[in-house]
Formats: structure tokens, sequence, C-alpha cells
């Protein structure tokens, strides 16, 4: 087993404990994939200083410590949305799971339930996921609950943001119709538009005087509210063209600040999608047909692209996958996204689809950043250090210290290799 | 039990009735047909054809620089540098990859088909814990576009697997990747049955939930060694038949029991096992299992933890087929470390394989066995891709008993071949002409070689 002693020891000296204060560090040397319009910066240096960007290609350098990238690929951290990360450890063990609540309504917000110390949250910074957009499961009802935005630090403070838009789910029913769903959501925002037109024509009406203290709504009627301002995204899963549609035509309605997610046959309505601006979050590598996404193929995200619709990525299936979006990004590549778009994808563009100010590396930004080995797209690479919030974090899970274990020589039973 | 007692019986008064009348007439013999659904698989039209001067991966653990690869009349003819042949299509192979077509050892296409529909959803026969009587073929939708989707993939071959929600699940069978109309014009020729059974969680959630036996893992096993007994005093039954008739003896047949002639296939060493079994302590239970039924225990699927007995998986020649990262949806698959598949390789006379229970991955087994060499790499191995493809070609043909057919770029062997774009275990590797017994079935860049199923055709 000499095999594994030198990789133990060099493991042993890459692993980086997580440092509790975020001090300043210069990269310097590095290829910076900015995901702005400055592009791709070659022999760059970026600053890093309380948990956020402060410098890039700065005339001198005083910083605490500086690392030298020596040319490798500096991009935003990967932002991963639309799973379950951190409220399911194991997705068959019930007592593990709080994604979701059969009474689960609108205002349903799952970040109090969310386990930064659960495995899946280690083993995602594997990835390059340095944030997370969760969305829960929800219940019965038609809306699923709020997402909520949560960093891969692993620490107690992970959650950055709760409430951060509402997610829907229309579509294809295993019972009943799906007329009903696009009818009850409009429904909703009619007579909640209404409501509000009615309490500002009556307040109109009071003299300044002798204004009332105005009812306050009720939790799940401020959601609307906030909805029909365009304040929060309504994040819709759909895939048949006719959902899209009805979807783009309720977004044009009420105004609203509409994500379509899954969007299996956006091709067929790609033109659409583009002028009204409605962003969708796909995954790239479903290919095989469903009556409701009938001609999805590995080119969508490409042919998506080229009509002008803005496109953002997502890991299919399990929570406990999320590690693998970067080549699921990669898959996008080869089938026709270019390497900066398929980085947006991943990166800015998720962040923009929940207005969330992350995913590209500019002054002012968060430090959330990833040195890769080489290419981050490509099964051979491999991160090299991570940052979040400015702060360095390794990428070893328990999937590490299980392979050590046993692959490691001794006369004792394994349990006493620890 | 209790459905044999009866012809036991039979079989006992038969025989000792016979005793006395040695020169009795004999009856005619009851003959089992073991192939009642025979292939009716017919290669695709072909020619020979040579692909020049590419990076070849045998899948014997060798890699050819410059090399090409000769076929014709449906078998590889030869693998080597500067190779000529008179009347062969020519291929250029500049910068690309060559390596055996690609086989997956579970693969529920056509039983779990796409579209994802209840009149289709024909994987688990879930009616009781012991179902060997079922033939995955019988559920077989060959329109599924799934088939086409992994053909331009590279598979080449596939196991189609009954699903997991009982501890016999049925049998398995191989198919070819090819289109056709019906199960048999795929069904891979001479290949054997496989039986799948299930070990751990699924079993026992299943029944247990009803109340009924197996609920924990105890159930697991108990269920597994009665069934056992009752297959081998069946077998015994029928040895008696074949020999007192043999003997010239006028012997009754014993009665017909489609379940039990499956289970009686597996000790007659006809029918490979196929156990979906993840854990170590499970995996080494069901070896013993094989030894004190006198059966080989054949490949265990999913294996998440095979690298905790990697050397007795060796030792006792099991392979075991792996995801490289799949985890964490259940208990039995919380301990996956990436580097699963290349411990169990490492090991003398180990048979690692990769395969997909996936209509998605299936289309990427190259890169599925990739993330592991990488991964492992990173971890003190050094594997080579020549190493690598072994997972997804010959390891997997010799999981299902194929080892002498498919699985390799041999002389005389099927000429199952993908040329890919480039090394195929880059995530922006893709397979540009896939053959099948030495005829093209794919071909990325012309239509013509791109097969279309009943179901997508004319859909708008």
């Amino acid at each position: 087993m000499k095999l594994f002693k030198s990789s133990l020891i060099a493991l042993a000296l890459t692993s980086c404990a997580s440092f509790a204060h975020a001090e300043s560090i210069a990269i310097t040397n590095a290829t910076v994939h900015t995901v702005t319009e400055q592009g791709i910066l070659t022999n760059a240096t970026v600053v890093i200083d309380n948990g956020v960007i402060t410098a890039i290609n700065p005339k001198s350098i005083n910083t605490d410590s500086t690392i030298d990238a020596m040319g490798k690929i500096l991009t935003p951290g990967l932002i991963g949305s639309m799973n379950t990360l951190g409220l399911v450890e194991v997705s068959a063990v019930s007592r593990t799971r709080d994604a979701g609540d059969k009474k689960a309504d609108i205002t349903f917000d799952a970040s109090t339930a969310f386990n930064p110390k659960s495995a899946a949250v280690a083993y995602s910074r594997k990835g390059g996921i340095t944030t997370n957009i969760v969305t829960p499961r929800g219940g019965e009802k038609m809306f699923k609950g709020q997402a909520f935005i949560a960093d891969l630090s692993g620490e107690y403070d992970s959650i950055v943001e709760t409430n951060t838009a509402v997610i829907v789910d229309i579509g294809a029913k295993s019972k009943g119709s799906r007329a009903l769903t696009i009818q009850n959501l409009r429904n909703k925002l009619e007579d909640r538009q209404k409501a509000l037109a009615k309490a500002e024509k009556k307040q109109a009406e009071v003299k300044d005087d002798k204004k009332k203290e105005v009812k306050e709504p009720k939790r799940d009627e401020k959601v609307l509210n906030a909805l029909l301002a365009g304040e929060k995204p309504l994040i819709a899963y759909a895939d048949r063209a006719t959902d899209l549609l009805a979807l783009i035509k309720l977004k044009q309605d009420f105004k609203l600040d509409l994500v379509i997610v899954n969007a299996g046959d956006a091709i067929s309505v790609a033109g659409q999608l583009a002028s009204a601006k409605v962003p969708v979050i796909i995954s790239t590598v479903d290919n095989l047909p469903s009556f409701d996404a009938l001609h999805q193929s590995l080119e969508s995200a490409a042919k998506l692209i080229n009509s002008g619709v803005t496109v953002a990525f997502k890991v299919n299936g399990d929570t406990h996958n999320l590690y693998q979006l970067r080549f699921d990004a990669g898959l996008a590549i080869a089938n026709g996204v270019s390497k900066e778009q398929a980085l947006a994808a991943v990166t800015a563009n998720v962040a923009d689809a929940f207005n969330y100010d992350a995913g590209r590396i500019a002054v002012g930004k968060k430090a959330d950043l990833v040195l890769w080995s080489a290419d981050p797209f490509e099964l051979s690479t491999h991160v090299e250090k991570m940052w979040i919030d400015g702060v360095e974090h390794s990428t070893e899970s328990r999937h590490d210290s299980l392979r050590n274990r046993y692959t490691t020589e001794s006369d004792m039973p394994r349990a006493y290799t620890k | 039990m209790q459905k044999f007692i009866p012809s036991l019986l039979v079989a006992a008064i038969t025989v000792s009735l016979s005793a006395c009348m040695q020169s009795e007439k004999q009856d005619k013999k009851v003959v089992i047909n073991k192939n009642p659904y025979p292939s009716t698989y017919q290669v695709l039209p072909s020619q020979t054809v040579l692909i020049k001067n590419a990076t070849v991966l045998t899948g014997t653990g060798e890699r050819i620089d410059n090399a090409d690869v000769l076929m014709s009349n449906g078998k590889i003819e030869q693998v080597g540098q500067g190779l000529t042949a008179n009347n062969a299509v020519e291929v250029d192979g500049s910068g690309k990859w060559i390596t055996p077509g690609v086989i997956d050892v579970h693969s529920h296409l056509g039983v779990y088909p796409s579209p994802s529909a209840e009149s289709h959803s024909d994987g688990n026969e879930a009616t009781q814990p012991n179902t060997s009587e079922v033939w995955a073929e019988h559920s077989i939708w060959p329109q599924d576009p799934g088939f086409q989707a992994a053909r331009a993939g590279g598979v080449t071959t596939l196991q189609i697997l009954p699903g997991s929600a009982n501890l016999f699940g049925g049998r398995g069978v191989t198919l070819r990747n090819v289109p056709s109309h019906t199960m048999q014009g795929m069904k891979f020729p001479e290949a054997p049955y496989g039986l799948k059974m299930a070990c751990g969680e699924n079993p026992k959630r299943v029944y247990g939930g009803r109340k009924i036996s197996p609920s924990t893992r105890m159930g697991n096993m108990a269920g597994y060694r009665m069934a056992w007994s009752e297959a081998t005093e069946y077998k015994r039954a029928w040895d008696k038949y074949e020999t007192d008739y043999a003997a010239g003896k006028n012997p009754e047949a014993p009665s017909r029991d489609i379940e039990l002639d499956t289970l009686k296939g597996v000790l007659d060493g006809e029918i490979l096992i196929h156990n979906h079994c993840y854990k170590a302590e499970e995996m080494a239970m069901m070896i013993d299992l094989g030894k004190e039924f006198n059966y080989h225990s054949g490949t265990f699927h999913h294996a998440i933890e095979g690298y905790k007995i990697a050397d007795k998986l060796a030792e006792n020649g099991n392979c075991a087929a792996m995801w490289p990262d799949w985890w964490g949806f259940k208990m039995e698959a919380y301990d996956m470390v990436q580097e699963n598949v290349a411990i169990v390789d490492s090991k003398p006379n180990s048979c690692a394989v990769v395969h997909s229970d996936s209509g998605t991955t299936i289309q990427r087994l190259n890169q599925e066995a990739g993330k592991v060499m990488y991964r492992a790499n990173e971890n003190g191995f050094d594997i080579k891709p020549e190493q690598a493809i072994t997972w997804i070609t010959l390891n997997s043909a010799k999981s299902l008993g194929l080892a002498d057919k498919t699985g390799s770029l041999e002389t005389g062997k099927n000429a199952d071949v993908v040329l890919w774009n480039q090394n195929p275990f880059s995530v922006y590797a893709k397979a540009e002409q896939v053959f099948v017994d030495g005829s093209k079935v794919y071909d990325r860049f012309d239509e013509k070689y791109q097969a279309k199923s009943d179901f997508m055709l004319g859909q708008k």
C-alpha cells in the first residue's frame, strides 16, 4: 500500500483549515474569468479584504498574504439552485428531511431548518459551489414556499437571505387539470391586485387628518403584494410550451418578475421567452422526452442562448449531486454553448434570476472565488482553493475520511484508523 | 415450499413403482425449452471498415497510438498500425479515439421508458417478495427513445433488469442496442440470462410497509434461504428424473414451476446472479449464501461499499458494478467514496464495472468512468485511460457472461466499436460513429444513421 502513503501526506499538507477571520489576500498571476464585460483578464491580481473584492490589478499590493495562482483560472464561486441542500441529509430517512410539509403554503420559509453541517454541504464544495439557492418542496398547495440563499461555509451563519423568491408548480398533474393551477394563480394575483387598488382608493378618499390605521395585510397577502410589486421573483416549474406561454401572459398582465424552471419545451417558444425577458433555469442533461417536453435535447441550452434567452443551469435529480454542476455546464459546452456563457449560467445568471448581487468578479462584489487546477468544466480538474466571503475553505468531506480509512494499511480493524 | 411437496410425492411413488418394472416402455421425455422467446436479431447491413490513425483503447488494458481497426464480416479482423484492406470503407481517425462498444450491465430502458407513464411502468412486479418467475424481456417497450440516446453515447450492449422491490426480482435480459420493433429483434443471441436479486432497504421497505415478510434484513436473508432451499429440492427432483430416464426407467417428471425454473437455472450455472446490494456486510453475507446453496453470487450492483470489501470481492470472483458518485438518497448509499471503483479495481483478479441504472447517465458512461479515474489519481492512484475503459467494456462483458463475444477489440470478437471525437474521458467527448457487429448503427454527422423511435415520429 505504498501507493497511498504519499497521497496521505500530501492531503495533510494541502488540507486547509477555515480561518476564523477574513484576512486580506492578493491572488496574483491569475487568469480571471470575471463574468462581466471585462471578460477574461490574464496575469491579473484580485485583492480581497473583509469578505469583499477590493481591487483588481492594483498598482501596489499591501495585503496580509499573497497567493500566486501561477496562471490558473479564477472564477466566481459557482451558485447552485433549485435543490434542497442542507434540508435533507439522507433522502429516505424521514427525520433528516425538512424540505417539505403537507401544510406548507406561500409563506413557508425553511431556512431555519438549514443544516450547515450536512455532509452534502462540504461535499458540494468539491464542485466549487460557494452559494446555493435552496428551494423547499412545499406541500399540497400550488405555492411551494419561498427560496432562501445560503453560503457553503459550513458555519452556523450560512444563511445569507431569506424569503428570496416564491416557488410555484405549474404543468402536468397526476390528478386533476393543469388548467386549474394556472386559473388559481391568475385569480389569486387578480384578487390581490383588486384588493390593493381598493385599499389605495379608500386611503385616498379619507382626509389626511382622519387617516385610519390601515389594516395590515395578512402574511400571505404581503407575499402576493411583493410579487405584484415585482420585488420578489416568481419561480415557476413548467415544461410544456402552452404553460410557458400562459406564464408569459401572467408576467405581462401583472408585471411579475418571472423565472421559469425546467422549461423542457422552451425551444418551441424561445422567441417569446426572449422578448418577454423571462430567464430559464434548466438542467443540461435532460434530453429524454416527456409528454410536456417532447423536444428537449442536449442542444437545448445552446439553442435558447442563441435565441436570446437568459439561461441558468441547475443539476437535475438528487441534491447530493449538486457538486457536478460544473460537469453539466461542460456538457452544455460540448453541445454548443460557449465557455463564457456556460460559466455565466452557473454564476451570474443564477444570481440575477434571484436578484442576488453575486456571481461576478468585480470591485465591491462578494469575495466568493474559486481557483481551479485547470479548465473548470473538465472531469480531470479540481478546486485548488476556494473562498467564501473572503475566507478560505477546504473541499474535504467525510467521503475523504472514509477513503483514507480504507486505503490505509493496518493490522488492526479499520475502526482504529481515524 | 408447500406447492412443491405433492410433486415430490408423485416422483417418489413413480420411482418406487418403476423400480420393479425395469423393462417398461418409456414415455416421451419431458424437456423444458430454455429459450422460448429466442432472439431474432439480424446484423444490420455492413461493409468492411478500416478506421485509420486513431488512439485505440483495446479494452484489454492496452493502448495503441496511431493505430488502425479493421472490421469485416461483423468481427474485429485486426488492430494495429499501418493496416490495409481491399474494398474497405476507410475512416480517418486522426485525433480521434477508438474503444470497444460501451456495455451497461444495469439499465431499465424499455421497462421504465420515456415518456414516464403509468401505462409503461413495467419494471417492478412488486406483488410478492419472490418473483423469480417474471422476465424483464416480457416488459420491454422497444420504442423507448432512451435506446437511441444511449446509442448516441456509444452503448452497444445493455442488460435490462427488473427493479429492486423484491428479494428475487426476476430475470434480466441482455440486448444489442439496435433499433427493433420487437424485443426479440434486440435480444443478444446466446447471452445468458441474469437473475435480479435485491438486498437491503428496498425489499424490506416495500413488504414491511404491507406488514408481510420481509420487514427486516434478517427477513431478507430468510426469504432468500427458503427460496434456495426449495429450489435445491426442485433441482434434485429434476436431476433424478434425468438420471432415471437416462437409466432406461420411466419416471414421472416433476411438475413444472416457472418460478423455480429460474432459481434452478442459477443452481445449474446457466443463469447469472445480478444482485442489487449496497453494503459491505450484506455483500459478505450474499457471498456466503451462494456458498451455502452452491451457486456463485455473481455481480453486486450499486455496491456503494465495495471498497470496504474489495479483497473479498476479488478473492471470490465477484464483479461489482458501481456509480462514480451517487449517494445520500438512502442510508445504504451514505458511505459513498468517489474512488470506490478504483479501490475495487486495484485488487488482483478484480472485476470493477461502472454502470448507469439511469436513462441519463447511460448516455455518458465514458465520463462516469472518467470521473472515477481522475478523482482516484488525485488521491494516490495512477490509473490510465486504457485501464479505466475496461470498467465499461471488458469487465462489463465478464459480468454478463459475454467476455468471449464482446467487450474488447480482439481479433475474432464481435466488432462492437465506438469512434470518439477525442479522449472519451473528457467532458467534451462525444461518440461520432458506433458499430454493432461491424454495422454502423449511429453516425453523429449523418442523419441516415440516427434512428428515431415510433413514439417520436411526427410529434409536433
